[in-house]
């Protein structure tokens, strides 16, 4: 009963326009990581270079 | 362990001996070049590949042979980065990053990541390229 006035209140606070809208945008989000994924695949590789190394001494 | 078995432990041995003594000879660095690479003719380069130093005046032989290498190591970075999802230069970088990091020896030239020949010297060691972890 408690709970269902709590959530009552809520209700209420938001028709009076009290609460935060959260609306999503009309253009899609672009965010530019190329750098960071380069940079991200090599930190990834290295432990498969070390094992390209080991497995080629005749290339190396 | 019956006569068979024997017979077929002693043929798997043989086997592995083989190997043992094959792999070794196969597996030998191209002596040209690594002459080359003391005489400061021939470095490492931060892109992955070996290449003739600028200025330095390398015989025919020797650009073969470095073309040579760097297509079988081309062949490698294909194939390995293949098998990991990324492209043959990201494998190569990724590479470079460990040569860089201990497989140049004192003396040695090699190619930084902004295309400049240094040599690895006691007071200024190798810098190893930005792309690499630290």
């Amino acid at each position: 009963m408690r709970r269902l006035f709590i959530l009552a209140a809520a209700v209420s606070a938001c028709a009076a326009a009290g609460c935060i809208r959260v609306q999503a945008p009309d253009k899609p989000i672009e965010i530019n990581l190329n750098v960071n994924i380069r940079q991200e695949v090599i930190v990834r590789l290295e432990r498969e270079a070390d094992d390209l190394l080991r497995d080629n001494p005749d290339l190396f | 362990m019956g006569r068979k078995g024997f017979c077929i432990g002693l043929g798997a041995l043989a086997a592995l001996a083989a190997v043992a003594f094959a792999a070794p000879a196969a597996a030998q660095a191209d002596a040209v070049i690594e002459q080359a690479r003391a005489q400061g003719i021939v470095g490492e380069q931060a892109d992955g590949y070996v290449g003739v130093v600028a200025g330095a005046e390398a015989s025919a032989d020797i650009r073969a042979r470095v073309d040579q290498l760097n297509i079988r190591r081309r062949g490698v970075y294909t194939q390995r980065a293949a098998q990991n999802g990324a492209t043959a230069s990201e494998m190569a970088a990724a590479v470079a990053c460990q040569i860089f990091r201990g497989r140049i020896a004192v003396g040695e030239k090699y190619r930084d990541e902004g295309g400049t020949w240094r040599t690895n010297t006691a007071s200024t060691p190798v810098a190893v390229p930005s792309f690499c972890t630290n």
